[in-house]
């Protein structure tokens, strides 16, 4: 793993140093904010008897905006990864110094990832603000965050390989946004096809809308696991190999 | 330091670098001499790791730039053209950030970062924005960076391109300086940056290693192309007066108002350039010519290609044109 935290410690500084993260995470807080007290205002006018929901289910589960988000988000936190270093010229000075290919990758996508997380920290308050006014399943909230950092996790992972397959970050940009699209809608197809068909199975195993409503029941099935680690693992490979084969060009 | 053997390089169709093979031994400052597009960068970029070959060996510091890479670039500083940094760093944070990518140790790092500001001579400039600092510090900066760790071998890459005199001339300073303590190849198309800071030139020129040599070799072949004289008025009379000295092949007159420029291109062979200019300008001087001025044209590099690729047989590596015959 050399040059894996040097790497990791520059690509935070970058991302923190320059207005982009605090910008994107300014639009998340604000749209996660108004979501969140939009439910909680829905729940407390609807009484206990009518709902078969917790808050904590519908900010989860069951809703767009939080794909909304997602797409907005992670598109532009990924697009600089490597576009940017190779339309500059510092992939060279990074590729020249001693480093692997893979510490290259992880330690980017680390970053990324801590970046992501830290978006997502302050929501946490929004769960203790609940528990201070009624009961929370803290094993549900465990198993939404779970979701939603694994959605996430395998989002940054493709998000960084398109930023490794051109030099433009306008077009990383786009085809980041484009493949999750692809992804949500495929995972939409559960509720348009026939039930029972090869092709029904297929888009309800890769349906994300599906995973966060299980997930925000605190249902974590194992197949879930598998689909998220390989949509981690696959593109993190696949961009080390394009790394690599920047030397052979 | 460096050795590379029958080195190719092919993108497609296009050979860059043509079964080249040179060395380069410890203390050397090396220049790698030839026009745009020769393959001076390509094989610099293969040299630091940062391209693979099509085929050949290169090992830098005993290490196999293919087989044994990390070890090879850990030997190394490399200071690509286009002086690539992050905009958004602090000159002491960026080197220290380098020195880290290039694991010295963590007690030796600030020191390490220090030395190389001093050397490369961006120590008042430290905590600035790199992506407020000009070209010439910019450079520096790439400079400092290759320098940092101190490694044994450093790979610049046109380290003077882009800069202005005075900056061109600091750098030169300084690369003799640095060549004191490193070994150093460099890159670059001008004949008098290696003729200033050179122990050692390799001149490449469509992919091959044409020639080899001191600097001294090197300088003999830049034989002046042609006499370029400035005369006011009687142009034909100045024509006529230079082309009975029978030592130019070729006479082109320019004339811009009552100023002629005459372009006498001298003969290829039996002409002393020296002697020749000192006939020349008496012969203008006694036809009573008004003369501006007159002096032998530099030979541009060119001129030395278009010299060292005239030889038609091929030479062995050791007896390349330029060695003293």
């Amino acid at each position: 793993m050399s040059g894996f935290w040097p790497v990791l410690k520059r690509e935070l500084f970058a991302f923190w140093v320059t207005p982009l993260a605090w910008v994107l995470i300014s639009v998340f807080l604000i749209v996660q904010g108004l979501h969140f007290s939009v439910l909680v205002k829905n729940f407390s006018e609807m009484g206990a008897i009518e709902s078969d929901q917790t808050p904590i289910q519908a900010f989860f589960g069951n809703t767009v905006l939080l794909y909304l988000v997602l797409f907005l988000l992670v598109p532009p936190m990924t697009m600089r990864l490597f576009a940017e270093e190779r339309r500059s010229g510092t992939i060279e000075s990074l590729l020249t110094a001693p480093v692997s290919a893979a510490s290259v990758v992880l330690a980017k996508y680390a970053a990324a990832l801590l970046t992501y997380g830290a978006m997502w920290a302050p929501t946490v308050l929004y769960v203790v603000i609940l528990q201070r006014s009624g009961f929370v399943d803290w094993h549900v909230v465990g198993a939404s965050y779970l979701g939603i950092g694994l959605v996430g996790a395998g989002y940054l992972s493709l998000g960084l390989f398109m930023s490794a397959l051109t030099k433009s970050q306008f077009l990383a940009l786009i085809l980041t946004a484009l493949v999750l699209l692809v992804l949500f809608i495929l995972g939409i197809g559960e509720f348009v096809t026939r039930d029972g068909s090869t092709l029904h199975d297929v888009c309800a195993y890769i349906s994300v809308w599906a995973q966060m409503n299980d997930f925000a029941s605190g249902v974590v099935d194992s197949r879930r696991l598998f689909l998220d680690g390989t949509l981690i693992v696959l593109p993190l490979f696949l961009t080390v190999r394009v790394v690599e084969s920047w030397r052979a060009e | 330091m460096i050795s590379v053997s029958h080195l190719t390089k092919r993108y497609g169709d296009v050979v860059a670098v043509n079964d080249v093979s040179f060395e380069v031994g410890k203390g050397e400052i090396v220049g790698f001499l030839g026009p745009n597009g020769a393959g001076k960068s390509t094989t610099l970029r293969i040299l630091a790791g940062f391209l693979g070959q099509t085929r050949g060996s290169v090992r830098v510091c005993g290490h196999d730039v293919a087989l044994d890479s990390l070890e090879a670039r850990k030997s190394l500083g490399y200071m690509p053209e286009s002086v690539p940094l992050y905009p958004e760093m602090r000159v002491i944070e960026y080197l220290a950030f380098r020195a880290e990518v290039k694991r010295v140790e963590r007690k030796k790092r600030a020191h390490a970062v220090d030395s190389a500001m001093e050397k490369a001579g961006v120590a008042d400039r430290a905590t600035s924005l790199i992506g407020k600092l000009s070209k010439g510090y910019r450079q520096r900066v790439g400079l400092a960076d290759a320098l940092v760790g101190s490694p044994p071998l450093l790979i610049l890459d046109e380290p003077t391109s882009g800069l202005d005199p005075n900056q061109i001339r600091e750098v030169r300073k300084l690369l003799r300086e640095i060549g004191k303590e490193h070994t150093v190849l460099l890159s670059t198309h001008i004949l008098g940056e290696v003729e200033s800071s050179c122990t050692r030139v390799l001149v490449i020129a469509k992919g091959k290693l044409v020639a080899e040599g001191s600097v001294d070799e090197i300088r003999r072949l830049r034989r002046s192309p042609a006499f370029m004289v400035v005369v006011r008025g009687e142009a034909a009379k100045a024509e006529a007066t230079l082309a009975a000295l029978e030592v130019f092949s070729k006479i082109v007159a320019d004339t811009a108002g009552d100023v002629t420029t005459l372009r006498c291109t001298w003969k290829k062979k039996g002409v002393t350039i020296d002697e020749s200019a000192e006939q020349a300008i008496a012969a203008l001087v006694n036809a009573s010519v008004p003369v501006r001025s007159a002096a032998p044209e530099q030979s541009r590099l060119e001129d030395v290609f278009a010299e060292l690729t005239e030889e038609p047989e091929p030479v062995a590596a050791s007896e390349r044109p330029g060695r003293p015959s």
